[in-house]
């Protein structure tokens, strides 16, 4: 069935977003897909939405992440697409589920939005209900897809029925909205009688028949187009464990599960297994359990022998829960009436492998936190004998939930890798956090470099390569590839200068040799849910994505490409220097003369910054390898830094604007001519013929308006694309192409 | 000042002692003590003096308030071992003089014989002087080995019943370690906790004023203290009680006919309407909740009234303000804004649902987590360290002020540093993650086994709470919860009583102990077995605040009148009478609100916000009016922070600011609305009168009001004011003038 759904009609939404112009910002434009209205779709169904966000210009094509969902443009009485507008068409057998909507634009593949399918009815607020009297009526077992009022409540209501259990739940920031939501369910004079601001969802038996209100609000009381929700109201049966709205993962669930692990444990926990009567197991054990009740503490004793070494993991956190799991391992010995416990081993968090940052005024680090407040430690037995493991939640104290789930794993090692990336951003300007949030849309010439991190497993240590497969025409991925006991590697991502505007979604990798066999496994790519400005004043939303989109332009190009002057490899004897020569292409004017540029690939990270010049076409760096100490090997790297590059934004449009403005100078000049004459004419025509003439003045005189008319539109157009494509200082991460290295081992 | 004489002798003995001689060099002396001579020893003789004298007060000499020109005693003489040190060895025995002890400088500078900053305090002729001069003169020994300590002191008569005008001589005789007693009524502290009732002499003689009641005075000597309390009855007639309605009123009327105060009648329906609405919901009555409770025959009517209140959003929101407050929920940088707003709203929440009271302060004080997903970890955010932590979990859920303790017993209570270090150890495991926003902290239990060191004898101290024995906390413990669990005890001596004393004082003005939070031996309550039974029906609902509410406001101890008979005008602590009370800051711009149909305007806050649903203090600075009269800044645990004191600036504020004029002419008011009103200006009147008192006007008044608002008047060049002009300007007047009475601004 055909849903039709209204997307101009909610409110404050328009279809470009205002951009924070700085003196100087941080990345070039980038597209964005911000809003789509509505936010989601009934598997089986279709529905008209409307998008928004930034730098969407040209938008044609809306993608999706799984093949079921497709998109076509709407058109207008006259045929043509209406602007950011889409009839979305999603399959029966599409799966019930949060995935990633895209826009291909100019600028190439927009930055995702979450798009729900779900089993509900959908639709959309009509209205402003911001007071009770205008509450809007919700039908049970629907999804109400609403942009939250600024310092407003919204209000729904419906009709209960005494004994129904009635859930309602609001997906929020699962689905890239800004907003905190507080849900409340009040009685029909709209006084409170149920409150959830945790981000749970409210389940509420109803008293006595009749109407009941919603209302929803923002924890602060924001509002605006980025603070968009669903809420669903639902019947279930009373015994019916409640299954929340689907959200999409947070980054640090990349790590999770181990591979192989089944989907169901083998063992659930048996309360009470508490220090005083612990839960009897034996290892290898994959057990699942809850952190429930308040300051559950769940004790699982086994017998072991000394140099038996296990591998402990718990997800808990991983799974999206506000947990923090804990483990103490003891040794028991047991006399007839006393026990002695000795420390055997601690597990807390799963430590980021690298620097996350602290979201202060200045760039320390990404704010992509592969670590995890999970558990992830190697148990070594030191004697023989029966030994407790303790595990708990360090946020659990006084908290009452049994959703807090967990799942604990103690197996032998199976060493393994998982791995995650996200594009690179370094210390540019302060505060600005822009360009955090970023699609893989290159411009041609460009070279994108994604920081891939990886979380090993068991005591795997070996060197971990990173490869792309299916990529589109003209574009090339180089991974940098993981050192053996290091856990960050690099993917560069070049487009060629003449690449074809192309899109396409690509297979992403990271191979390793584990105990002689190849073993590859994906790399997740993770992004920002929004742009940050400021980020004092918003915080980063990090997640996964469910695919890895690239693009390239076809349109617009980098302003610098620095590439070594030779794509073959370059070969130094250890020991010695190597000079490479680079070539800059420009197709900007820059601040400054010299841009500082660092290095990037294992081996080569300790080389000096060196200046790679901007008002210049060549430059040179020298890696001497004795300073470096670098051992022969095949090595690849790439130099990198940030230009303030004095962008332009579609300059040619200033062209054509100026073509279409000398066009309508001369339409006015041609029609005013003629008018003159006629006029002319008029005061000379013989009697008979005056009339005639004076009708032609009319319609000239018409001609004449529309032709001043276009004229003024033309100005501003021509005036609107002069301002766009005025020179803006704007800090570019420049990323060289890679280069490869042989070094041979000096002679003896 | 020492003016008495009372010196024990005891027997002789050698001393040897360091002197000084003219300050330049010290030798060894040898002092004879003849056997009849009594031996001074400086515990039992020389620190009483001083504290008599007031030397060891922090104004003076006392060290916890820097001792002036570097002459260091301990507080109250709490540490005589330190304070024989500073007197004797400090400065090359500066201060004594052997060679001729009434020329040592501590005696010249004490008897104002030279220059001192605290004035003659021991006459050469006092006991005091004599026994500092002797003690020098034995050669200024601390003990001897066979010396007797000073155990314990009892005062006559502990309680008695002291007529108006009447005096009551206090004997203080204190026991020491070998059976012997001594009168010290001459060198113990005397202090009435209430001097408009009783005043002390320093020889210990009670001077009963005019007011009946009951009074102590705190008597302290030698670091310990103890209380006389008198009942001082009024000895009238009480022929006629109301008929008690709960055990509230059974205590307070009999301690009434104790003392011999006649209660004032119970109030009238329309004064109790408005008094509960305000006390519970922090509201004036509406004008239908006024006419239908005056409508109705139900003689349940009342009681119904207040679990209405008690059911309503209103009542959370009233309350959660008042704790929130203490709590410290402070605005400090504009990036708290979430944090206050999620803790506001989980105490709110916690209120509405009428979560028992141990479970609302054990969430608070074990909280875990972030801000988001647990508000009172919000807590922990502005409560930093343990010290603070404690000090204010003491003084706000305990009422026992520890803050002196942490440098040296405190001077009114039996607390010493081991007591407040033992506290302080309840928090030492309390761990802190960066969460990524700025200025929060993840709280978690750090594992560990929890202690906490005393800074003066660093003693690592396990956590004990107010001398009550702890079980053994593991490692593995939280032993916040452990601190929750003891609170939570119905044996719990301090955790019940300060709430039903704080809650008390909230509907009664006065709490039963004044102040509030200063619960101890030497304050007694006014009226003990009330206190005694309102704490045990606390804990034996289960800590139900709603209850507690319930059964305060349903006495009849709550529902009298608040005009005094011939014999309780006086009455302050015994509530024979409600005591009027101006209304808080919140309440009484939301009562101007409700009056003039306007809203004041709250930054991020929706319109329409109650003053009292305010989540933090912020509001003070762009609300003036809230700062005028009295709001607190949340920066302290103590309701005394609230300024209900009236000031010329109030009676301004209210005559004549803007943002009061400002609602009186919006043209969205009520003075506009009636204005355009068909009605007959009676029945306007009516409203008026209904919803600013809850009670129609007399006729007197509503003569009055029309009068006055059918008035005529003439422009300054004798033109008549437009009618309508004029009539709007009356009405706002009316209003205006309603709002200037005590009537409207009082609770009464």
């Amino acid at each position: 069935m055909r849903t039709l759904l209204l997307a101009a009609i909610f409110s404050g939404m328009s279809f470009c977003w205002t951009l924070t112009v700085h003196a100087q910002s941080v990345g070039l434009p980038t597209p964005r897909l911000l809003t789509t209205m509505p936010m989601g779709a009934k598997a089986g169904s279709e529905v008209e939405i409307t998008i928004t966000g930034e730098y969407l210009e040209e938008a044609d094509e809306l993608t999706f992440s799984d093949p079921r969902l497709s998109a076509t443009r709407i058109l207008d009485e006259a045929g043509q697409p209406i602007p950011f507008r889409y009839l979305v068409t999603v399959a029966p057998d599409c799966p019930v589920g949060v995935h990633e909507a895209r826009v291909m634009t100019r600028l190439g593949i927009s930055s995702s939005r979450a798009f729900t399918v779900g089993t509900l009815d959908e639709v959309v607020r009509t209205k402003p209900n911001t007071s009770l009297a205008d509450a809007m009526e919700l039908q049970i077992n629907t999804i109400c897809n609403a942009v939250m009022t600024q310092r407003a409540v919204d209000y729904y209501s419906f009709e209960g029925r005494q004994g129904e259990r009635i859930v309602v739940d609001c997906a929020t920031r699962g689905i890239d909205s800004k907003l905190n939501a507080v849900l409340i369910i009040a009685d029909a004079a709209g006084r409170d009688l149920l409150v959830e601001r945790r981000g749970g969802s409210l389940d509420f038996t109803v008293p006595e028949e009749g109407r009941y209100v919603i209302k929803v609000h923002e924890i602060t009381f924001k509002g605006g187009p980025a603070y968009y929700y669903r809420l669903a109201l639902q019947k279930l049966p009373s015994e019916a464990s409640v299954v929340r709205l689907p959200s999409t993962q947070t980054v640090n669930s990349f790590s999770w599960p181990p591979t192989g692990l089944p989907e169901k444990p083998e063992l659930t926990e048996q309360e009470p297994n508490s220090p005083e009567s612990p839960q009897k197991i034996s290892l290898p054990c994959d057990i699942a359990g809850h952190f429930f009740p308040a300051a559950d503490v769940d004790v699982f004793e086994f017998e072991a022998k000394k140099g038996e070494v296990w591998w402990v993991e718990v997800a808990s956190e991983r799974f999206g829960l506000p947990t923090d799991p804990a483990i103490v391992v003891q040794r028991v010995e047991r006399t007839d009436n006393s026990q002695t416990l000795t420390d055997v081993a601690e597990f807390s968090d799963i430590p980021s492998p690298v620097r996350v940052s602290s979201n202060g005024y200045a760039y320390d680090g990404p704010p992509y936190n592969a670590g995890s407040a999970d558990v992830l430690g190697q148990l070594e037995i030191k004697e023989d004998g029966i030994h407790r493991l303790q595990l708990s939640d360090q946020f659990g104290g006084t908290r009452n939930d049994p959703r807090n789930e967990y799942r604990l794993v103690v197996r032998k090692a199976a060493p393994d890798f998982a791995l995650v990336s996200w594009a690179l951003h370094m210390e540019l300007r302060n505060g600005d956090r822009n360009a955090v949030s970023k699609p893989l849309a290159l411009r041609g010439g460009a070279t994108m470099a994604l920081e891939v991190v990886a979380i090993r497993r068991d005591g795997f240590e070996g060197e971990i390569e990173l490869f792309m497969e299916g990529l589109p025409e003209g574009i090339t991925a180089q991974g940098l590839k993981i050192p053996s006991g290091q856990s960050r590697g690099m993917m560069l991502v070049t487009a060629d200068p003449n690449a074809p505007r192309a899109f396409g979604n690509v297979t992403f990798s990271g191979r390793a040799n584990i105990d002689g066999e190849t073993v590859t496994r994906p790399c997740r790519l993770a992004s920002m849910a929004w742009p940050i400005p400021d980020a004092w004043s918003d915080l980063p939303s990090p997640r996964l994505l469910a695919d890895v989109p690239i693009s390239v332009s076809g349109f617009d190009f980098a302003p610098l490409t620095i590439a070594p002057t030779t794509r073959d490899a370059y070969s130094v004897t250890a020991g010695e220097k190597l000079t490479i020569p680079l070539a800059q292409t420009r197709r900007s004017e820059f601040s400054g003369a010299a841009m500082k540029c660092r290095t990037m690939g294992a081996g080569f990270e300790g080389v000096p910054m060196f200046d790679v010049a901007l008002t210049a076409d060549s430059s040179e760096v020298v890696l001497d390898t004795a300073t470096l100490k670098t051992q022969p090997g095949e090595y690849v790297i790439a130099f990198y830094g940030g230009a303030v590059a004095k962008y332009r934004h579609r300059p040619k449009d200033v062209d054509v604007a100026e073509e279409a403005c000398r066009k309508a100078e001369e339409d006015v000049a041609a029609i005013d001519a003629e008018v003159k004459n006629l006029m002319d004419n008029v005061q000379a025509a013989a009697p008979e013929k005056k009339s005639e003439i004076e009708q032609a003045l009319a319609a000239a005189m018409v001609k004449q308006k529309a032709a001043a008319d276009a004229l003024t539109a033309a100005t501003a157009r021509l005036k609107q694309a002069t301002d766009a494509a005025a020179p803006r200082d704007i800090v570019d991460i420049v990323v060289s192409e890679p280069i490869t290295i042989h070094v041979q081992p000096a002679e003896k | 000042m020492f003016t008495n004489d009372s010196v024990l002798a005891r027997g002789p003995l050698q001393y040897a002692a360091w002197g000084a001689f003219c300050g330049c060099f010290m030798a060894l002396m040898t002092v004879s003590v003849d056997a009849a001579e009594h031996r001074v020893n400086f515990a039992n003789d020389v620190i009483p003096v001083l504290t008599k004298a007031g030397c060891n007060v922090g104004v003076c000499h006392a060290k916890a308030g820097g001792g002036q020109n570097g002459f260091q005693l301990s507080l109250l003489g709490f540490e005589p071992q330190e304070d024989f040190e500073h007197l004797v060895k400090e400065g090359r025995t500066r201060r004594l003089f052997f060679g001729a002890p009434e020329q040592s400088l501590l005696l010249l500078k004490a008897s104002g014989r030279l220059p001192h900053g605290g004035g003659v305090r021991l006459t050469t002729d006092s006991a005091g002087y004599t026994v500092l001069r002797e003690w020098i003169r034995q050669g200024a020994p601390y003990e001897a080995k066979e010396d007797p300590k000073f155990v314990a002191f009892e005062v006559l008569p502990s309680r008695g019943e002291v007529g108006l005008q009447q005096q009551q001589q206090l004997q203080v005789i204190a026991k020491y370690s070998d059976g012997t007693v001594r009168d010290v009524t001459s060198l113990a502290v005397y202090e009435s906790n209430d001097d408009a009732m009783a005043e002390v002499t320093s020889s210990g003689l009670v001077k009963i004023q005019n007011i009946s009641g009951n009074v102590a005075v705190m008597v302290r000597y030698q670091g310990q203290v103890s209380v006389f309390s008198a009942s001082v009855p009024l000895g009238a007639p009480v022929e006629t009680l109301p008929p008690p309605k709960n055990f509230i009123d059974e205590h307070v009327f009999a301690n009434l006919k104790t003392l011999g105060i006649p209660p004032s009648i119970p109030c009238d329906d329309v004064t109790f309407l408005r008094r509960v609405t305000l006390d519970i919901s922090g509201r004036l009555p509406t004008a239908e909740e006024t006419q239908t409770f005056l409508a109705s025959s139900d003689p349940a009517k009342r009681d119904l009234v207040v679990d209405a209140l008690l059911r309503s959003p209103d009542y959370a929101d009233f309350f959660a303000n008042k704790w929130t407050a203490l709590l410290k929920n402070r605005r400090d940088d504009t990036s708290d804004i979430v944090s206050n707003f999620a803790f506001h709203s989980w105490v709110r929440d916690s209120l509405l649902a009428n979560k028992p009271y141990d479970q609302f302060v054990r969430e608070l004080l074990a909280a875990t987590g972030t801000v988001l997903g647990n508000p009172p970890v919000a807590w922990y955010k502005r409560v930093k360290e343990p010290k603070q932590q404690i000090e204010d979990v003491a003084q706000l859920f305990l009422g026992v002020r520890m803050q002196c303790a942490q440098c040296h017993h405190h001077p009114f209570e039996r607390w010493s540093q081991d007591d407040y270090y033992s506290l302080v150890a309840f928090f030492s495991q309390v761990g802190r993650k960066p969460s990524g926003t700025r200025g929060e902290d993840l709280i978690f239990h750090k594992r560990g086994i929890a202690t906490a060191n005393n800074m003066k004898s660093g003693l690592a101290l396990k956590p004990a709470a107010l001398g009550d024995e702890i079980p053994s906390i593991t490692a593995d413990e939280d032993p916040r919860l452990k601190l929750a669990d003891w609170m939570s005890s119905p044996t719990n001596s301090f955790f019940a009583k300060a709430l039903v004393n704080r809650y008390w004082k909230h509907f009664f003005q006065r709490g039963l102990i004044e102040p509030e939070d200063d619960i101890r031996d030497t304050n007694p309550p006014t009226n003990p077995a009330l206190l005694t039974a309102l704490e045990q029906h606390f804990i034996a609902s289960g800590f139900d605040l709603k209850d507690l509410v319930r059964v305060i406001a349903q006495s009849q101890a709550y529902q009298l009148s608040e005009v005094p008979n011939e014999f309780n005008v006086s009455d302050r602590q015994n509530y024979s009478r409600y005591y009027p009370r101006r209304l808080q800051a919140e309440v009484l711009l939301d009562a101007i609100d409700t009056l003039a149909e306007t809203q004041t305007d709250f930054t991020n806050l929706p319109p329409g916000t109650r003053a009292v649903a305010l989540p933090d203090n912020s509001y003070n600075r762009s609300t003036p009016f809230l700062r005028v009269f009295g709001r607190p800044e949340a920066e302290s645990v103590c309701e005394c922070e609230r300024i209900q004191s009236s000031s010329l600036a109030q009676s301004l504020h209210l005559i004549n600011a803007p943002d009061i004029k400002a609602k009186l002419a919006s043209p969205q008011g009520r003075a506009e609305r009636l204005l355009k009103d068909a009605r007959p200006v009676e029945e306007k009147v009516n409203e008026l009168y209904l919803v600013a008192y809850s009670r129609r006007p007399s006729p007197e008044e509503l003569k009055t009001a029309v009068d006055y608002l059918n008035e005529t008047d003439i422009t300054i060049d004798g033109q008549p004011v437009d009618a309508e002009t004029l009539r709007g300007e009356n009405y706002q007047d009316l209003i205006w003038a309603l709002i200037n009475t005590k009537e409207f601004l009082f609770n009464h």
